[in-house]
C-alpha cells in the first residue's frame, strides 16, 4: 500500500520529499495561527500532517528500493554537506519518520472533538499552530544529519510542547506547574545537548554527523570528545525520559490536554530515543560507545531500573493517565535495554518495541481522550463500568491494554518476544527474568484498569451510554487494529526495525 | 507639567526611539556584509517598543503596536522565511537554494542577494514580533490575585 | 474434506458459532440451537481430523508468519486429535447440560456466557492442533482470557476475587515461565516446531543444566496443569457456574495444560533427552506429592465442588506423572488419562450442578438420603467415581494400568505405591457421597425439599447419565484408542510376563 501511494507522487516532488516532509507543517503552522477560527486551523493541520505522511511513505519507498537500505542525502540550500546542512535519510530515519507522521496524522484527525472540549475558542487556532510546530520539530529531528540542526529542531519541538502542555490549564490548573517543570528539565536537557555538540565541534571542527563519525574514529580517548559524549548522553536522556531523568514526564502527560498527551506519548520520547541511538551508534560508533566507555553499565541498569521501579509506581496510581505515564517510562526501559545489548538483534528489538509502543500508547491515550470527552475524570473510579456505557471505545482501550501487557496476537507480544530472544542470544538470562517480572507488573496495573472498566458497576449510576464521537473512534480503531495487525502479521514492522538496526551496524563487525 | 518627574526621560526617549529604530535597520541591511542581520535587528527594533512602554506605560504601547499586530508580524516573518524556501523548491532547486530563485545561469548572483535579504526580512519580522509578544505577555499580565487580597 | 480444510474448519467453526450466538442473542432458543448445531459440526470435523491422522496422512495448515520465525502453523497428530475429539465431543453434551442449568438457575448474561464458551473452544482447538510452541502459546492465552469472563460470570465480589486469582496465576505463570521457556527453546534449537523424537535433539550446546532449567520452566509455566504450588487457581475458579467448571475445568482448560506438558515431553524433549534430564525426577516427585496432598485436602472439603476441584488437581498430576516417566507406557497412560478423566470428571461436575439447581445444596453433609429423590444423578455419580478410582470395567482403569506399567519399566518403585494410595484416597473422598445419598444410614433426617419446583431439569440429569455410560464404553474401546495414540507415544516395551519364555 505504501508503495502504491508513493508511486502516485510525481518524481519532481518525490525528489524533494526530505525537505517537504518538514516544510509542509512548517509553512502551514503560521498560516494556521492566522486562521479566524479553530476549525480551519484543524483542517490545515490535517493537511500538513497528511502531506508529511505521504512524504514519509515516499522516503520509505526510496530507501527500501535500494538493497540493504539506501541513504538519501538532501542538501539544504544547495550547499553540499559538511558545509551546509544535510537531511540524511536511511532505514532508521525513514522508520521513525513514518511512525511520527502516521501518529501525527491520526492525532490531527481525531483531535477536533477533544480540543473543542478542552481548549478555549480563542486559543484553538494558536493551539493547532503550536501542534504543527511541535510536529515540525519532531520530523526535523528525525530527518536532519547535522548535529546542531538537530538541537534546533529538538528545541522547536520542545518549546511548542511546553505551550501545548500548559494549555491543559483550562481543564486542570496543575498543568501549569507541570509545564514549568517540563520547561526546566527540557531546557536543561537541551543545554546539555548543545554543550556536548559544542565539545564535539571544538574537537573535530564539523557538525555533520556522518563527517563527525569519520573524524571521531581517530580520536579515541580525547578528553573533549569524552566530555561531549557525556553531555549529549545526559541531555538526550532527559528528553527520552530515561530513568531517573524522567520526573517531568508523569505530570506533563497527566495534565496536558488529552490530545497532546496522546501525541506526545506516542512520538516525543520516541524521537529522543532515535536521537540517542543515532549518536551512540552512528556518530560515536559501536566501539566507542560500548567498549571505549562504560555506557553499557549505565544504559542497561537504567533501563532495568525503569522497568521495575516505574512499573511499581504505575501500580499505585489512581489516575489512569498517570498509570500510563509511568508505564511509558517503564517501556522506555525496554527500549534502552534492547539498545544496550548492542547487537543487531537487540537494537532491532528495541526499535521494534519503539514502534509498537507508539501504537500501544497511542491507542490507550486516544481511547482515554474519547472517554474524558464523554464522562470527564480519569481516575480509576471514573472508569468504573464504562465497558457497558462505551463499548466500542473501551474495547479499543482493552486491545491497547493487552498489547501493553504483551498478550499473544498483539504488537506488544511481538516486540517483547524479540527482546527476550535477543537477550537469550546475548546470554543475559537474568535480564529475561526482569523483563518477565515487569510484564507481570503490567498485568497488575492494566488488569486493575480493565477490571474496573468491564466488571465493576458504574460508581455513578446515571451514566448514560455515550460513545466517543466517530471522529475519535475511527482513528482509534485504526490504531487498535494496527496493534493486532502487527501481532498477527508483524513482518512489515519487524522488517523495518531490522533494516533500521542493520543500517546502524554498517561497517561495524557485529 | 508640574509634578511630572519623568519629563527628561520622556523627552530623551522621544528623541532616542527613532534613532534606535534607524540603527536597527542599519544592523539589518548591513548584515549582508558585516556582523549583524535580521536576528539582531529584530531585537533592536523590539527594544524600541519595550523602551516606549517602560516610559509611557504599557497601555499606550499596546495601542500603538497592538498585541495582535505583533503576533501577526511574527507569523508573517516565519511565512516569509519558509516562503522563500518553498519558492526555491517551486523553481526546481533544493529548499532555500537561492541560486534557483531566478533560474539564473551559473555566475549570476541576483538570487543570492535577493534571497538572503528577503530571508533576513523574514527573520527580522519574526524576531521583532516574537520579542514584543513575549514582552506584552509578561508586562500585560493581570495579576490573578488582587493586591488587596494578599 | 481434505485435512487442511478440516483443520481450518475446526478453527473457524467456533468463531462462526460465537458470531451466530451474538446475532441470535435476542432469541434464546435460536441461540442455543446455534450452539448445539455448531458443537455437533465441530465434533464431526474433529472426527474427520482423527480419521486423517489414523490413516497416517496428518493434515497440516499454515496461516503465515507473524514475524519471521514465528509461524501460525497447525498439524494434526494423534494426541492433539484425541484432545480435540474429547473437547468437542463433550462440548455437545455440556451444551445440552448448560441449557438446562442456565435456564433452571435463571442466570444473567447468557449470551456472553455462550459466546465466551465458543471462544474457549476455539482456544482449545488451536492448542490441540498447534504445530509449534508459538501457536500453542497463542491459543493457550486465548483460552485463558476467554474463560476469565466465564469464571467471573456471577459478578459478585467472591466471583471477582476468584476470577482475578485465576487470571493472575495463569497469565503470571505463562508469561513468567512458559514464554521464557519457549523463547529459550527457540534460541537453543533455532525453531519452535514439534518434532517427533524431540526438537531439542537439534539444539547445539544443550547442557544438562540448561535442559533441567528448561524442563522446570515448562512444567511450572503451564499453570493450567495445576502442578503444586500453582494449583490454587483451580479451587478458586470453582466460583464459576457449574457448566463452566464441568467443561473448562475438567476438560478444556486443565486438559490443555497437561496436554501441553505431554506435547513438550514428547515432541520438544523426546524420550531420550528427557531421560537424561535431572529435573525430570524432581518434577515426577512433585507430581506424586501433588497427587497425594491434593487427595488429602479433598477429603477435608465439605463443599462438593471444592472437593471435586482438589480431586482434579490430583488427577491432573497423573498426566504430568506419565509425561515425566518418559517411556512409551507413561506417555500412553498420560494420554489415556486425558480422555478418561475428562469423561469421568465432567460427569461428577454435572451431577453436582444438577443437585445445586434442584435443591440449592452445595455441601456434601447435606446430601445424605438425597439419592431417593434423584436416583439417576447419584447412580451416574457413582459410576463416574468408580471410573476415577480406576475400577474395571470403567475407563479410568486403563490410564492407571499404563502408568504403573510405565513406572515399572522405568524402575521407579515409589510411583506405583503413590498411585495405589491415591486410589484408596479416591475411594475415601468420592464413594461416600453417592453411597450415603443412595443408602442413608437409618435415622437420617429427610433431605431438604426441592428449591426449584419439579427438581432438576431433564437436560441436567440426562447429560451426566450419558457421560457415565461413556465411562463404561471407553473401557471397552481402549484398544483402538491406544492403537490410535501409539504413533505419538511410541511402541511400548512388551512386559516381561507377556514375553515369558522367549526373552
Amino acid at each position: 500500500m505504501i508503495e502504491s501511494i508513493s508511486s502516485l507522487v510525481p518524481a519532481d516532488i518525490a525528489a524533494h520529499a526530505p525537505a517537504l516532509l518538514v516544510v509542509a507543517p512548517m509553512l502551514l503552522a503560521p498560516i494556521a495561527a492566522f486562521m479566524p477560527n479553530g476549525r480551519l486551523a484543524w483542517i490545515l493541520s490535517i493537511l500538513a500532517t497528511g502531506v508529511s505522511l505521504v512524504m514519509a511513505m515516499v522516503l520509505l519507498t526510496q530507501v527500501r528500493s535500494v538493497d540493504g537500505g539506501g541513504v538519501l542525502s538532501y542538501a539544504m540550500g544547495g550547499w553540499a554537506p559538511d558545509a551546509g546542512i544535510e537531511f540524511r535519510i536511511d532505514s532508521l530515519n525513514s522508520m521513525v519518520l513514518l511512525l511520527v507522521s502516521t501518529i501525527g496524522f491520526l492525532a490531527a484527525v481525531f483531535s477536533w472533538p477533544s480540543v473543542v472540549a478542552e481548549v478555549r475558542d480563542a486559543k484553538r487556532a494558536m493551539f493547532y499552530a503550536a501542534y504543527l510546530v511541535c510536529f515540525t520539530g519532531l520530523c526535523g529531528v528525525a530527518s536532519t544529519g547535522d548535529a546542531f540542526n538537530l538541537f534546533v529542531f529538538l528545541e522547536i519541538s520542545s518549546i511548542a510542547t511546553y505551550v501545548l502542555v500548559a494549555l491543559g490549564a483550562t481543564r486542570d490548573r496543575r498543568a501549569l506547574p507541570a509545564a514549568a517543570n517540563y520547561l526546566l528539565m527540557g531546557t536543561i536537557g537541551a543545554s546539555f545537548f548543545v554543550v556536548g555538540v559544542g565539545f564535539l565541534y571544538a574537537a573535530t571542527g564539523t557538525l555533520n554527523m556522518a563527517e563527525l563519525a569519520i573524524r571521531l574514529q581517530d580520536m579515541q580517548g580525547n578528553k573533549a570528545v569524552l566530555a561531549g559524549y557525556a553531555f549529549i548522553f545526559v541531555g538526550l536522556g532527559i528528553k527520552a525520559a530515561m530513568f531517573p531523568l524522567h520526573q517531568w514526564l508523569p505530570n506533563a502527560y497527566a495534565y496536558s490536554p488529552s490530545f497532546v498527551t496522546m501525541f506526545l506519548a506516542a512520538t516525543a520520547t520516541k524521537v529522543a530515543i532515535y536521537a540517542l541511538v543515532r549518536f551512540l551508534f552512528t556518530v560515536f560508533g559501536l566501539e566507542f560507545a560500548f567498549e571505549g566507555s562504560t555506557l553499557i553499565w549505565i544504559l542497561m541498569p537504567m533501563g532495568i531500573a525503569a522497568m521495575i521501579a516505574c512499573s511499581f509506581q504505575a501500580v499505585f496510581q489512581t489516575d489512569v493517565r498517570r498509570t500510563l505515564a509511568y508505564s511509558s517510562v517503564a517501556q522506555v526501559g525496554y527500549m534502552l535495554l534492547g539498545i544496550s545489548i548492542g547487537t543487531t538483534l537487540g537494537v532491532s528489538a528495541g526499535m521494534f518495541h519503539l514502534v509498537n509502543h507508539a501504537l500501544i500508547k497511542g491507542t490507550l491515550f486516544m481511547a482515554l481522550a474519547g472517554m474524558v470527552l464523554s464522562y470527564q475524570g480519569t481516575t480509576l473510579n471514573d472508569l468504573k463500568g464504562l465497558g457497558r456505557s462505551a463499548p466500542w471505545t473501551m474495547t479499543a482501550f482493552a486491545i491497547g491494554a493487552v498489547s501493553l501487557i504483551g498478550v499473544p496476537l498483539t504488537a506488544g507480544f511481538q516486540s517483547k518476544f524479540a527482546l527476550v530472544n535477543a537477550l537469550f542470544e546475548h546470554g543475559w538470562w537474568w535480564a529475561v527474568a526482569v523483563v518477565m517480572f515487569s510484564s507481570l507488573l503490567a498485568v497488575v496495573y492494566m488488569g486493575r484498569i480493565l477490571e474496573a472498566v468491564f466488571f465493576r458497576a458504574p460508581s455513578n449510576p446515571n451514566k448514560r451510554r455515550k460513545e466517543a464521537p466517530l471522529l475519535i473512534l475511527i482513528p482509534l480503531w485504526i490504531l487498535a487494529i494496527a496493534n493486532i495487525w502487527v501481532g498477527v502479521q508483524g513482518g512489515f514492522v519487524a522488517g523495518l526495525a531490522e533494516d533500521a538496526a542493520g543500517s546502524l551496524f554498517i561497517g561495524d563487525v557485529s | 507639567m508640574k509634578g511630572d518627574h519623568h519629563v527628561i526621560l520622556r523627552v530623551v526617549a522621544k528623541v532616542l526611539i527613532p534613532i534606535i529604530a534607524l540603527y536597527g535597520f542599519y544592523v539589518h541591511f548591513h548584515g549582508e556584509y558585516s556582523p549583524g542581520g535580521g536576528f539582531q535587528a529584530g531585537v533592536i527594533l523590539a527594544v524600541t517598543v519595550v523602551l516606549y512602554s517602560l516610559i509611557f506605560g504599557i497601555a499606550p504601547a499596546m495601542r500603538a503596536i497592538t498585541p495582535g499586530f505583533a503576533r501577526f508580524i511574527a507569523g508573517l516573518g516565519f511565512i516569509i522565511y519558509v516562503g522563500v524556501g518553498v519558492w526555491a523548491l517551486a523553481m526546481g532547486g533544493n529548499f532555500l537554494d537561492y541560486d534557483a530563485l531566478f533560474r539564473e545561469p551559473p555566475g549570476g548572483h541576483n538570487g543570492q542577494h535577493v534571497g538572503i535579504i528577503v530571508i533576513e526580512i523574514g527573520v527580522l519580522f519574526a524576531v521583532a514580533g516574537s520579542m514584543v509578544s513575549i514582552f506584552y505577555a509578561f508586562a500585560g499580565r493581570v495579576s490573578e490575585i488582587r493586591d488587596e487580597d494578599w | 474434506m481434505s485435512g487442511e480444510m478440516a483443520i481450518a474448519a475446526a478453527l473457524i467453526l467456533p468463531l462462526l458459532i460465537c458470531a451466530g450466538i451474538w446475532l441470535a442473542g435476542r432469541v434464546p432458543d435460536l441461540r442455543e440451537g446455534v450452539t448445539l448445531l455448531g458443537a455437533a459440526a465441530l465434533f464431526v470435523v474433529a472426527i474427520i481430523i482423527a480419521g486423517h491422522v489414523s490413516a497416517g496422512s496428518p493434515a497440516e495448515l499454515s496461516l503465515g508468519e507473524a514475524v519471521p520465525g514465528l509461524e501460525f502453523a497447525f498439524k494434526a497428530e494423534p494426541l492433539g486429535a484425541l484432545f480435540a475429539l474429547v473437547a468437542s465431543g463433550l462440548w455437545i453434551v455440556n451444551s445440552f447440560y448448560s441449557i438446562g442449568y442456565m435456564r433452571g438457575n435463571r442466570e444473567r448474561n447468557q449470551t456472553r456466557f455462550y459466546m465466551c464458551f465458543a471462544i474457549a473452544l476455539f482456544g482449545a482447538m488451536g492448542v490441540a492442533m498447534s504445530a509449534n510452541l508459538f501457536t500453542l502459546f497463542v491459543f493457550y492465552e486465548i483460552l485463558t482470557l476467554s474463560t476469565y469472563p466465564l469464571v467471573a460470570h456471577k459478578g459478585d465480589a467472591n466471583a471477582q476475587r476468584g476470577a482475578r486469582i485465576y487470571l493472575m496465576t495463569l497469565l503470571g505463570t505463562s508469561i513468567g515461565f512458559l514464554l521464557v521457556a519457549i523463547i529459550w527453546t527457540g534460541a537453543l534449537a533455532g525453531s519452535l516446531d514439534f518434532v517427533p523424537g524431540g526438537l531439542l535433539q537439534q539444539a547445539e550446546g544443550l547442557t544438562p543444566l540448561v535442559a533441567s532449567a528448561l524442563l522446570l520452566l515448562f512444567a511450572f509455566g503451564v499453570g493450567k496443569a495445576a502442578l503444586m504450588p500453582f494449583h490454587f487457581w483451580l479451587p478458586n475458579a470453582m466460583v464459576a457456574p457449574t457448566p463452566v467448571s464441568a467443561l473448562l475445568h475438567a476438560v478444556a482448560v486443565v486438559k490443555a495444560g497437561v496436554f501441553t506438558i505431554l506435547k513438550v515431553a514428547i515432541y520438544i524433549f523426546g524420550e531420550e533427552i528427557l531421560n537424561a534430564t535431572a529435573s525430570r525426577e524432581f518434577i515426577l516427585a512433585v507430581a506424586c506429592f501433588t497427587i497425594i496432598v491434593a487427595s488429602l485436602i479433598a477429603i477435608t472439603k465439605d463443599n462438593l465442588k471444592a472437593r471435586l476441584a482438589y480431586s482434579t488437581v490430583a488427577q491432573l498430576a497423573y498426566v504430568t506423572c506419565g509425561a515425566m516417566l518418559a517411556d512409551p507406557a507413561g506417555f500412553m497412560g498420560g494420554s489415556l488419562q486425558i480422555a478418561a478423566h475428562a469423561v469421568g470428571k465432567i460427569t461428577l461436575f454435572m451431577c453436582a450442578g444438577a443437585i445445586y439447581v434442584a435443591t440449592g445444596l452445595t455441601n456434601i453433609s447435606d446430601m445424605k438420603g438425597l439419592g431417593k429423590r434423584m436416583p439417576l444423578v447419584f447412580i451416574a455419580f457413582f459410576l463416574a467415581s468408580l471410573s476415577i478410582i480406576g475400577i474395571p470395567p470403567l475407563a479410568g482403569d486403563w490410564p492407571k494400568y499404563e502408568l504403573m506399567q510405565g513406572a515399572a519399566d522405568a524402575d521407579l518403585d515409589y510411583v506405583p505405591i503413590v498411585l495405589i494410595v491415591s486410589s484408596l484416597l479416591n475411594i475415601a473422598y468420592l464413594l461416600p457421597i453417592p453411597i450415603l445419598a443412595l443408602m442413608p444410614p437409618p435415622g437420617t433426617p429427610e433431605p431438604a425439599p426441592y428449591k426449584r419446583p419439579g427438581g432438576a431439569p431433564v437436560l441436567t440429569v440426562a447429560a451426566p447419565c450419558f457421560t457415565a455410560l461413556l465411562c463404561v464404553l471407553m473401557f471397552f474401546t481402549v484398544g483402538p484408542i491406544s492403537e490410535f495414540l501409539e504413533p505419538a507415544t511410541g511402541e511400548r516395551i512388551p512386559a516381561a510376563y507377556m514375553t515369558e519364555g522367549n526373552p
